[in-house]
């Protein structure tokens, strides 16, 4: 047995068998049908035919008994009888027996003799019959020597009965026959007695007169077997109707031929008719299938609709599905590779570009890759909202496209991106330059003018790194040293800087665990006042004796701490330690403790100078925070709350690196400072320049003005100090005095120099 | 006619040392038997004197049937066949006793014939099949017909021996007929029920 796998062959075979099991039974039922309806008619004429032989048998008895009749009461007959007239009775049989062609006709007297009787009838039978008529018999059948006869009765009176007049005809096969001739039937008709039957055909003949079937060698018969009257007693005399079955149905044969070749013709068109029907139908469906496995393959495969019925519907369908799957895996693949935001390639993207042009530009002229970082874009997403913010992005993207002039430029993240430039040296740094000028300009959203920059980082291929990883880092290195070199400015990489990074990494690395191992250190540097010639405070500087690279300064490590976060458990730990060593000298100067901006991010900052104060148990007034300028440009309402409340503790403010950066007079109006300390390269310039000589001046006068304290960083020339002191600065601090000590020296330098200043 | 014949019959004087003879004649499934015909011979003879019966010895033919169906007439007896029908008969026997044919006859037309043997006579006639009549030719004085009750009463039969022969067209038997050797009582009553087989 095959798998019906396709709808073609399992519609035709459906059909098919449909029909088949239709015609089947139909042809089933029309042989039964024919066969039944032959049966009744041929039963319907048996019954019929017998009724005919009764008939006719019956009226061939009427018939005779009325000449019988007529005979006997014939006056010369009677006369004949009566008188014993033997020669008259026997010459008027003899001409009764010609007239109406009888096998035999007699006189049955009274007394027993049947006259005329001789030769037809065998001696032996003459007693039953005799007996029979004069019990009152009527005539019947009488057999003879296996031969059937008729016979009628009829009285002679003379007037008194005298006899009867018996007449016989024959019923033998033969004449029977002759009979048949005359019903539309082939029944073959015999006289037989009951007991000659089989024994279980007797009893249904006695009951019912039906046709019964039978079958005779092979050969269906029907049969009906209807009882006759007998002349003599103890004879059962039957009328036996036989009719072959089989030939009345074998003339039904070629109808039932013909119907099997209809439905067999019948069968074969439509087994064709469905399996074209069903090609018809599943040609679409296969074509369908075939497109819809190329689909899956990623083929972009449509179906020709040549029909308008469901399945031309479905094609339609599986067309419009078709071009709906390719535009959306368009829409996947550049959502993929794209920046929704911006359009631009997004970093997969702009990767695998960049390996292509760095397979590519074997021997070709150069390219670098650019990274690009927008200056302060943070600021204006937090001010402007997000809104705002997207839409800068988009607009600075359209300028750099604009610039770069069909070089690639992607979005990597934020406010990060990244660009692919060919040519020279020459030419890259002019595509730099056109971009940092493209950002620099100011941009125009909802009404809002938006002046932005941007830092770049760029690696040369080849030279730089050989593949996209590598020219990617190398590149975000050189941004990272632009940025800290200042916002709008671009660097080239330099192996360097690699290194340096590296080195960076480790030291960071290194600075989580230098808290812990203890490798902080406080040294003290010691300031002096010119008014009193004496120590009047120290300020605090941390050393970090890094196990392999020996005691490392604050400009290499404070700013990686504050970049990672770290300086603030290490403040914490500097302003513990600073006032924990104060508390051990043995005059109450003030000691001095740099504070990050970082540090004023914390809201714990106060109450990490509460705890360090009540800890040591030193005077309040004996700290001093020193902070710089920078801490004003971010949260300057919040920073200088904080100020305000560690200042009310009794705790010294002092403004650090006073000149530099964004120096700006409003802070000392905002904040009442305890002290300026001038920063160093005013001082280094004193001698020489008269312009720094007139800051310092003015500063000082500013300061005192405002009543606060002065002090000069970085004082190393004793000339320096009698400027100084001229200008009317209170206090200086350098080598000139002293350097920074270890925290066990201090006792010994403030006695020591307090001697020297004395002496 | 007939209750005239029995007023008669009942006048006539008792003979001295003579008794009555009254059967009852019944079938052998228990019917009365009439028309049947009982003749008396005493063993001492019959008298020489003409027989006379008190009846008409006509025999009609009434609505296609002889009237009466049977006979009583003395031998000798000239017996009328008045035709009372519309239609014609032709009366025939072909008994022993009479052999006659009486050719077509009319309406109120009689024809007669004279009966001198003794025996049963079977007359039919032969347009009418079913006309059958009998008239029984006796050579005694003592004879009677069974009424429809079966009932025959002959009176005045001399006592002693006596032959007494029921004759009836059905009874079985030679003749018809069922013969009795009996003593018939001087005086009284000779009563007898008789069963008798009939075809």
């Amino acid at each position: 047995m095959f798998a019906l796998r396709s709808i073609s062959a399992k519609l035709t075979i459906f059909y098919a068998a449909l029909l088949a099991g239709a015609l089947g039974f139909a042809l089933f039922g029309a042989q039964r049908g024919i066969e039944h309806h032959a049966e009744n008619v041929i039963a319907r004429e048996m019954t019929a035919s017998a009724a005919v032989f009764d008939r006719i048998l019956t009226m061939r008895s009427q018939q005779l008994g009325e000449a019988a009749a007529v005979t006997a009461s014939d006056f010369g007959f009677r006369e004949a009888v009566a008188l014993g007239d033997r020669a008259t009775m026997l010459s008027a049989l003899d001409n009764l027996k010609n007239r109406l062609d009888l096998p035999f006709a007699f006189i049955a007297t009274l007394e027993g003799e049947l006259i005329g009787a001789g030769g037809a009838i065998p001696t032996g039978e003459r007693e039953a019959i005799w007996t029979a008529i004069d019990g009152g018999s009527q005539g019947g059948v009488l057999t003879i020597n296996d031969q059937a006869f008729g016979t009628v009765v009829s009285e002679i009176r003379t007037p008194d009965l005298a006899g009867w007049v018996v007449f016989g005809y024959r019923a033998d096969d033969e004449a029977l026959a002759s009979l048949a001739g005359m019903g539309s039937l082939d029944v073959s008709a015999r006289i037989v007695d009951r007991a000659s039957l089989a024994p279980a055909f007797r009893d249904i003949a006695l009951e019912d007169a039906r046709p019964y079937e039978v079958t005779e060698g092979g050969e269906r018969l029907l049969v009906s077997a209807n009882p006759l009257d007998s002349l003599v007693e103890g004879r059962d005399p039957v009328l036996l109707l036989r009719y072959s079955l089989s030939a009345a149905l074998a003339g039904y044969g070629p109808m039932l031929w013909s119907l099997a070749l209809i439905g067999g013709v019948t069968l074969l068109l439509t087994l064709a008719g469905s399996f074209l029907l069903a090609r018809h139908i599943s040609r679409p469906i296969k074509a369908l299938a075939a497109a819809t496995q190329r689909v899956s393959g990623g083929d972009h495969a449509e179906v020709k609709v040549d029909s308008r019925d469901e399945i031309g519907e479905l094609a339609q369908s599986f067309n419009r599905m078709v071009v709906a799957i390719a535009e959306r895996e368009r829409q996947i693949s550049h959502l993929a590779f794209h920046d929704a935001l911006t359009g631009l390639p997004n970093r997969a993207l702009f990767r695998e570009q960049l390996d292509q042009s760095l397979r590519r530009k074997d021997g070709d002229g150069g390219c670098a890759v650019l990274c690009i970082d927008l200056d302060n874009f943070k600021s204006v997403n937090d001010t402007l909202g997000h809104a705002v913010g997207d839409r800068l992005l988009g607009a600075i993207a359209a300028a750099y496209r604009e610039a770069l002039d069909g070089e690639t430029i992607a979005r990597l993240s934020a406010d990060e991106f990244a660009a692919i430039v060919h040519g020279d040296g020459e030419a890259i740094e002019a595509k730099v330059r056109a971009i940092i000028a493209a950002s620099a300009r100011n941009f125009e959203i909802d009404g809002h003018a938006i002046a932005t920059g941007a830092s770049i980082g760029v690696a040369i291929a080849r030279q730089d790194g050989d593949s996209a990883d590598m020219l990617l880092k190398n590149a975000t290195l050189a941004l990272h040293r632009a940025k800290e070199e200042g916002k709008g400015s671009y660097r080239f990489f330099e192996p360097r800087m690699d290194a340096q990074a590296q080195e960076r990494r480790q030291l960071e690395i290194d600075l989580r665990e230098a808290l812990d191992r203890g490798e902080f250190e406080l040294h003290f540097q010691p300031l002096f006042c010119l008014n009193t010639n004496r120590v009047s405070s120290f300020e605090a500087l941390l050393r970090w004796n890094h196990p392999t690279r020996g005691l490392t300064p604050p400009a290499e490590f404070i700013p990686l701490a504050e970049a990672t976060g770290l300086i603030v458990p290490i403040g914490e730990w500097v302003l513990h330690e600073a006032c924990r060593i104060a508390a051990t000298w043995d005059e109450p100067l003030p000691v001095a403790v740099n504070v990050s901006a970082v540090q004023f991010r914390n809201p714990g900052l106060v109450s990490v100078v509460f705890q360090a104060l009540a800890r040591s148990g030193i005077a309040p007034g004996r700290l001093e925070l020193e902070i710089t300028e920078s801490l004003f440009i971010e949260n300057a309402a919040e920073t200088i709350e904080m100020l305000h409340q560690v200042h009310r503790l009794g705790v010294r403010i002092a403004l650090d690196d006073f000149g530099t950066g964004y120096s700006s007079l409003a802070y000392l109006r905002r904040f009442p400072f305890d002290k300026i300390k001038i920063d160093r390269s005013f001082i280094v310039d004193l001698l020489t320049s008269d312009g720094a000589s007139a800051i310092v001046r003015s500063i000082t006068a500013l300061a005192a003005a405002l009543g606060m304290e002065t002090t000069a960083e970085g004082v190393e020339e004793s000339g320096q100090v009698d400027v100084l002191r001229a200008q009317g600065c209170t206090h200086i601090q350098g080598f000139l005095f002293s350097k920074p000590v270890a925290a066990s020296e201090v006792p010994k330098l403030i006695g020591a120099i307090g001697e020297r200043r004395a002496a | 006619m007939r209750t005239i014949a029995l007023i008669l019959m009942l006048l006539r004087p008792v003979a001295a040392h003579a008794g009555d003879v009254t059967l009852a004649l019944r079938t052998a499934n228990g019917r009365p038997l009439a028309d049947a015909v009982v003749t008396v011979h005493p063993a001492n003879g019959v008298p020489r004197t003409p027989i006379r019966f008190p009846w008409s010895y006509d025999v009609v033919q009434q609505n296609l049937q002889f009237v009466p169906h049977v006979q009583i007439v003395p031998v000798g007896a000239t017996v009328r066949f008045p035709n009372r029908d519309r239609v014609r008969h032709h009366v025939y026997s072909f008994s022993r006793p009479a052999r006659f044919e009486l050719r077509l006859y009319g309406r109120d037309e009689a024809r007669s014939y004279t009966f001198t043997t003794e025996g049963a006579v079977a007359i039919g006639c032969n347009i009418h099949d079913q006309m059958t009549g009998y008239i029984k030719v006796v050579d005694t004085p003592w004879a009677a017909r069974s009424d429809a009750q079966g009932r025959v009463r002959i009176a005045s039969v001399p006592g002693g021996a006596a032959r007494v022969t029921i004759w009836h067209p059905r009874l079985r038997g030679r003749e018809s007929e069922s013969v009795y050797n009996v003593t018939i009582p001087a005086t009284g009553t000779f009563a007898r029920q008789v069963t008798l087989e009939t075809r």
